[in-house]
């Protein structure tokens, strides 16, 4: 999420403060138009991209959109449903026409079970937030191993890196499957040791995730297991 | 407003017991993201008020007689620790936090855009660990800066300042002996850049005059107090990026 | 609000139980760095400030004059609550204290009390007439796991930095109040079927039943707790009380430096 972040332009706003005038800008995300000036409405970087501005938050909450990949753990299961935390607002609704088995009515829970986690996709967001799941679809499934970590929505791009350079070399690093889920939740399956190390890039995500030091950090990191891995 | 018979408020020289001036404001220190389980949180100290708030959410509003099809609502709880004044305070909900955390929540509510979140509702707590005249002001600048800190979108944030009147005199930021014994006192929640007023009380005795006085000294603290809670925000993020 | 607990993360605190090892790196019986601060607030009589991981405590000591119970005309009293308010967590909501918060205070209270550190004779005005109350008033801002602990922590050594208050009550000069002992508290959970000394918030979300101990500066127990769903042996119990025989004489040691700045 290097675009538009580079070297001295690079501007801390808080809400209520004046980005610039509109003067034939769009205006995007954490941003609005008021007296024909532009206003920052999240605390973020600005962000100058194809004539659009917008503000890239330092913080934010998981907002669902259709299309999504998520790790969801079941919280409530009736007879031909299951209402998933997404991490959202709002819990996801699993419908069992819409779950990769064949379910019999009553029978939900011989599936799935409460504080069984898995990976499922947005079918659809309603204007009241209202979520439905999907668990149709290539690799969709109950994920009955590894670990879950959580991370700020707002990261994941950084924890990706560029088409993906950062979550692959974690991958060779720590010799572990890693799913990164679009609500903040990252999953990590491999030996204990690679886990844990995962886990811990993912802990300098959380807390170095916004600065510009974090690649720095993570190839520390990086270093530190292969010390370990040699000893 | 207690009366004011024979307490002096003013010195000879002109400044007010604590040494300050009639417009100056006591001293004041913002901390963002204090308290890790939060989702957004800040600590002000204002003079020797402590105030912190903690925001959770958004989430689904609970119980659902609460919740508003087209908006989020604000659910705010301002509340004294037992030990935060003088006298002990019996835990729990008063009158006083009550129509506190009312007139706050509604504060709120005029800045953040709450209507980018049908039926949900976005917890705000405001824990005041010492009182000293002021509570409700910092207690509303600790919560927009903890609103910010958890990504809360707002169209503004909202300044908690106050003035008052002591011996026939306006100053700004009544301390604990001028809000005793003063005549008048005129907390504001101020939007710092559009110069809008999300928040207003007052009590006791105030010519037209002297509440115009007022409220430009409560502009003035606003602008300085602002400073401060940008400052804030932006000192925990930009660690890394010098 | 009763909070999810994932089935992978009680797989995965029962994979590292079997390594030895714990979610945050950390070794069986190794504590999250403590950092205590005292006389931290304006108007508390004795105030203290406790940061362990991700969890704040604060506690607070204010006193009141009172009339003596009849048959104990000349001792004064003792109080410890604490508050599990919303601020804390996600999972605390609003309302009257919760069995929570009240095990919680009463826990910490007895600890104090039991440990006989503040003398009741020693909170006499007037025998019959007037003695003086104290109450300690703990507050939770934010629970990252392990708040017994911290709330002991800072219970005890805001009462240990307490002034009496007697000028603004009228009855002769403000004084330290007389504090002859440093109980602390140290609290294991079962996690992945071990107990784990401070357990952190996955592990208290994963875990199992907690036990919590306090030990006096002579070594003695002063009080015991055992919360929450599921049973333990005699012999578990004997290691942990090692343990934390260790973790209290440590505690009580950065109450001490503390109270030396």
């Amino acid at each position: 999420m290097s675009q538009g972040r580079s070297g001295a332009e690079q501007r801390l706003v808080t809400p209520g403060m004046a980005i610039g005038p509109l003067s034939g800008m769009r205006v995007g995300s954490g941003a609005i138009i008021h007296n024909d000036e532009i206003i920052a409405t999240k605390l973020g970087w600005v962000r100058e991209f194809n004539g659009t501005i917008s503000v890239d938050p330092i913080n934010s909450p998981y907002l669902p959109r259709s299309g999504d990949l998520v790790i969801a753990t079941v919280a409530e299961v009736r007879n031909n449903l299951w209402f998933m935390n997404i991490n959202g607002s709002f819990q996801g609704l699993l419908p069992m026409s819409l779950a990769p088995w064949k379910v019999e009515f009553g029978h939900a829970r011989q599936h799935m079970d409460i504080g069984d986690s898995a990976l499922a996709r947005v079918q659809e967001v309603d204007e009241c937030h209202n979520v439905v799941l999907t668990m149709k679809g290539v690799g969709l499934r109950r994920l009955s191993q590894g670990a879950v970590v959580e991370v700020p929505v707002n990261h994941l791009d950084r924890i990706r890196g560029l088409n993906n350079s950062n979550l692959d070399r974690m991958k060779d690093v720590s010799d572990c499957r890693i799913i990164v889920g679009e609500n903040g939740r990252v999953w990590i399956d491999g030996s204990e040791q690679g886990i844990s190390w995962a886990r811990e890039a993912l802990n300098i995500a959380k807390k170095h995730g916004h600065k510009t030091d974090f690649d720095k950090l993570m190839s520390q990191h990086e270093s530190n297991y292969v010390n370990k891995g040699d000893a | 407003m207690g009366g004011y018979g024979d307490i002096q408020l003013l010195r000879e020289d002109g400044l007010r017991l604590d040494g300050r001036k009639l417009d100056e404001s006591r001293p004041v220190t913002i901390q963002a993201g204090i308290l890790p389980a939060a989702d957004g949180s800040a600590m002000v100290t204002h003079g020797l008020n402590v105030a912190v708030a903690a925001v959770y959410g958004p989430m689904e509003a609970h119980p659902r007689k609460i919740q508003r099809q087209d908006r989020a609502v604000i659910d705010v709880r301002y509340n004294m620790a037992p030990f935060s004044t003088s006298d002990r305070i019996r835990p729990g909900f008063n009158r006083r936090s009550r129509e506190i955390s009312k007139v706050t929540a509604e504060a709120l509510e005029s800045v953040v855009l709450v209507e980018r979140y049908p039926r949900s509702k976005i917890r705000v707590e405001i824990e005041i660990l010492a009182a000293e005249a002021g509570t409700r002001c910092a207690g509303i600048t600790a919560a927009s800066v903890a609103l910010a800190d958890a990504g809360i979108p707002m169209r503004d944030m909202i300044v908690g300042v106050a003035s008052g009147k002591i011996e026939d005199t306006v100053v700004l930021d009544l301390d604990k002996a001028e809000d005793n014994y003063g005549q008048a006192d005129l907390p504001a929640g101020i939007l710092p850049n559009t110069g809008e007023i999300a928040f207003l009380q007052m009590d006791g005795d105030l010519s037209p005059e002297e509440f115009d006085l007022a409220m430009e000294y409560n502009f003035k603290a606003a602008k300085e107090i602002h400073e401060i809670m940008v400052e804030a925000l932006q000192s925990r993020y930009q660690g890394g990026d010098k | 609000m009763v909070e999810l607990v994932p089935n992978l993360l009680r797989q995965e605190l029962g994979r590292l139980a079997e390594q030895d090892a714990r979610i945050d790196g950390r070794a069986r019986f190794e504590g999250r760095d403590i950092h205590l601060e005292t006389n931290c607030l304006y108007n508390a009589e004795g105030s203290a400030k406790v940061t362990m991981g991700k969890t704040v405590v604060y506690a607070g000591v204010k006193f009141e004059i009172r009339t003596p119970w009849p048959d104990r005309p000349s001792e004064g009293s003792l109080m410890c609550g604490a508050e599990l308010r919303p601020v804390a967590h996600r999972k605390y909501e609003p309302g009257p204290p919760s069995p929570e918060s009240i095990e919680l205070g009463r826990v910490v209270d007895r600890g104090i009390r039991e440990s006989g550190c503040i003398d009741m004779d020693s909170l006499c005005i007037i025998p019959g007439e007037k003695v003086w109350g104290v109450m300690i008033d703990i507050h939770v801002l934010s629970d990252g796991g392990n708040i017994f602990d911290a709330c002991g922590l800072a219970a005890i050594a805001a009462l240990r930095t307490a002034v009496v208050p007697a000028e603004r009550f009228d009855v002769g000069e403000d004084y330290t109040l007389p504090v002859n002992g440093t109980p602390i508290m140290a609290s294991f959970t079962r996690v992945g079927g071990r107990y784990v000394y401070d357990p952190c918030e996955e592990e208290e979300l994963g875990g199992d039943e907690r036990i919590h101990i306090t030990i006096g500066d002579e070594g003695h127990l002063h009080s015991l707790q055992k919360g929450l769903r599921g049973v333990f042996t005699p012999q578990e119990f004997a290691e942990i009380f090692e343990v934390a025989q260790e973790k209290c004489a440590e505690l009580r040691k950065i109450v001490a430096k503390e109270e030396a700045n």
